[in-house]
């Protein structure tokens, strides 16, 4: 493993709002991370809960209405936010890529796959144009496209959904990026294919000492994949830990109700736990704790005090006022 | 199988044999008009309050399936019997009673209820088609149905974009129980759901098929949900069930290969756990021209043999205490062996 405690991405008190007519919506609301070398960090949460907007603006690509407000992210100590337009595109595709849930839409249908793999290579790596079919073919095959010559002249409407993420996934990696981001890269793959695209991710991360930022909301993704986890809900990170910390010892009741209310291949559930309510709107997110309209142990305080984000034992940060009081609550409400 | 055994197993309330769908493209000049099999010869048998799952990947053809017993699709072979009559063979007349008895719950809630029709509508719809109430009636009703599932009755001249997407869910539920359905099919009607939402409509489902005593065909690819919540489970691959048995038998000793890739394919929300794993090759091939013999032999993870190029397997009980129904050549020919091929830690 690498050395511990070497960062490659910092966020500090990121803050990304969207200005829109019916007012501000809150969508990253001060959070912070880290993602260290050759790691995986896994971003879980539900739909609406800023996960994609973090990656967006790690690449500043927030588009209007959306403005990134506050804080600062460090890329190999580098403060991307004050980067300009230029140099930001010199680092997006090149030190930082990133891959998609739906890969037909980025993927452009007119073009074959490979002069749009060999484009980012064009654009980013100086290497003569003789040579760079010659290496779209080495980066397919190390993506496991079967085939590779052929299929670098077929356009991505010839391939199938799992084959398309390979082909975005070659793209990301022509530059061989210190960082990707792969936002859902496989929520819309049959589980045999997401299998083949996870592996394949692994072995990226082993053999090219590239960082992911995995975001998923399947929390056995997260189990499988990632070295560390934050969990985001609402705008806000909730926990953070290394992934046995978080799935054997969830300290939130947020991630302690998530982890229960899904149905499990390893153990037998009579009853799901439910959270009730749904996610709420971020254009008016509740005071205090964001999850304390849902919590089950929400006390007045929770629903006034916005709870800081607290390193509670070593690399395991938890934002919960009521953290101290809930094992032994629980313990009353189960005899 | 005569229509007069199906009306002797009363116990069975649905019984599906032989169906087959195929769907026609159109052909080009000098080309023959490609036939998608979408559905190959599959047959079950539901019983009364059972929840029978249809698993597979896209394509596999399970959502076909569940339309073509609908009669949405009109079949290309076989027959489906509900209570012992054969629903392909009735009137358009008798069909409408019958969907009073058999409904659906879609996947997607976005797209399966009418933007134009309030709550009220979207529910009622289905008493004034039948004509079985009206005026304070059928209000009682439907604040009923609503109240069932959840939802607050006094929203019900909303209109389905004011809802959340769990919200329109209950409502595709309600729909789906207005005429007291006794069969329901629900196509993933929690894959487009949050993970919190998700938990929520699991557990009202499971209590409404206690109280309405439904029986359900849960057609999902989600093995973890389809275990929690089916009794019995078919596992479809290319328009055939390749193995079916009771929900505890096929997830503790799965038999196809496919199967076993499959359950093992599924990532299981615990650090600690390493499994030893069998990763398919490629994906599945089209419907279109399935592969001879054994649909799944150019991704089995055991070498093929010849047989398993040339001819189907069929669907065998291979259970000891209960039933359970592979279609491998290798399980039924007891050519046993361990997997060779595509292994992974």
């Amino acid at each position: 493993m690498t050395e511990e405690g070497e960062k490659l991405l910092s966020i500090k008190d990121l803050k990304t709002h969207f200005f829109t007519e019916r007012g501000v919506v809150k969508a990253v609301d001060g959070i912070n991370l880290e993602i260290g070398k050759g790691k995986i960090l896994g971003l879980v949460g539900e739909s609406g809960s800023g996960k994609t907007v973090t990656a967006l603006s790690i690449v500043r690509l927030v588009s209007y209405p959306g403005k990134i407000l506050n804080g600062y992210i460090l890329f190999q100590n580098e403060n991307l936010l004050e980067k300009n337009e230029r140099e930001m595109r010199h680092i997006r595709g090149n030190r930082i890529s990133m891959i998609f849930q739906d890969p037909m839409s980025c993927l452009n249908p007119v073009f074959t796959v490979g002069d749009q793999v060999a484009e980012a290579i064009r654009l980013h790596q100086d290497i003569p144009r003789s040579e760079i079919e010659q290496s779209v073919v080495n980066i397919f095959e190390k993506v496991g496209i079967p085939d590779a010559k052929k299929r670098l002249k077929e356009h991505p409407h010839k391939f199938s959904g799992g084959m398309r993420q390979r082909v975005m996934i070659a793209m990301a990696l022509s530059c061989h990026p210190d960082l990707l981001i792969a936002d859902e890269p496989t929520t819309n793959l049959d589980v045999t294919i997401q299998l083949q695209i996870l592996n394949l991710m692994r072995k990226i991360k082993r053999d090219f000492k590239t960082s992911i930022l995995l975001i998923t909301h399947d929390l056995g993704v997260i189990a499988e994949m990632a070295d560390h986890v934050a969990v985001m809900y609402a705008g806000k990170i909730m926990e953070y830990s290394d992934v046995v910390e978080v799935f054997s010892n969830p300290l939130h009741p947020y991630t302690k109700a998530l982890l229960e209310s899904v149905p499990r291949l390893d153990v037998e559930t009579r009853r799901l736990r439910v959270i009730p309510g749904t996610v709420p709107e971020l254009l008016n997110p509740p005071d205090g704790c964001r999850f304390s309209p849902r919590c089950a142990y929400t006390r007045e305080v929770c629903r006034k005090e916005v709870p800081p984000l607290i390193e509670i034992k070593r690399g395991h940060s938890v934002a919960c006022l009521r953290m101290n009081d809930i094992d032994t609550e629980r313990g009353d409400n189960n005899v | 199988m005569t229509l007069k055994e199906a009306i002797i197993t009363s116990d069975i309330l649905l019984k599906v044999r032989g169906l087959k769908k195929h769907f026609r493209l159109t052909g080009r000049i000098f080309k023959k008009a490609a036939v998608i099999r979408a559905v190959d010869g599959v047959s079950f048998d539901i019983h009364r309050g059972e929840t029978l799952g249809l698993v597979g990947e896209s394509g596999c053809g399970k959502t076909t399936t569940g339309l073509t017993i609908l009669r949405f699709y009109p079949p290309t072979a076989g027959s489906v019997y509900f209570e012992g009559k054969d629903i392909f063979q009735t009137t358009k007349r008798e069909m409408r009673k019958l969907r009073q008895e058999m409904q659906m719950i879609f996947q997607d809630p976005f797209l399966s209820l009418n933007p134009r029709m309030t709550v009220y509508d979207i529910i009622g719809d289905a008493f004034d088609i039948h004509g079985l109430a009206r005026g304070a009636e059928k209000d009682r009703r439907i604040i009923s149905l609503m109240k069932k599932v959840e939802l607050i009755p006094h929203h019900m001249y909303r209109y389905p974009h004011e809802f959340s997407g769990g919200q329109r869910q209950r409502i595709g539920i309600a729909r789906a129980l207005a005429l007291k359905p006794k069969f329901v099919i629900a196509d993933e009607p929690v894959s487009s759901l949050d993970i919190s939402v998700r938990a929520q409509m699991l557990n009202l489902l499971q209590d409404l098929q206690e109280e309405f005593e439904l029986t359900t065909l849960y057609i999902s690819h989600d093995l973890s949900t389809v275990k929690h919540i089916c009794d019995r489970v078919c596992v479809m691959y290319l328009g055939r069930i390749i193995e079916s048995a009771d929900v505890k038998e096929l997830f503790n000793n799965p038999l196809h290969p496919y199967t076993k890739a499959l359950i093992l394919a599924i990532p299981i929300p615990n650090p600690k756990l390493k499994r030893k794993r069998i990763v398919l090759k490629g994906s599945p091939p089209t419907p279109i021209d399935p592969p001879p013999g054994c649909r799944f032999h150019p991704r089995c993870p055991y070498t093929p043999k010849p047989i398993c190029k040339k001819e189907e397997p069929e669907l065998i009980d291979v259970g000891t205490s209960t039933k359970h129904l592979v279609a491998c050549h290798f399980i039924s020919s007891n050519l046993r062996q361990n997997p060779t091929r595509h292994l992974e830690e």
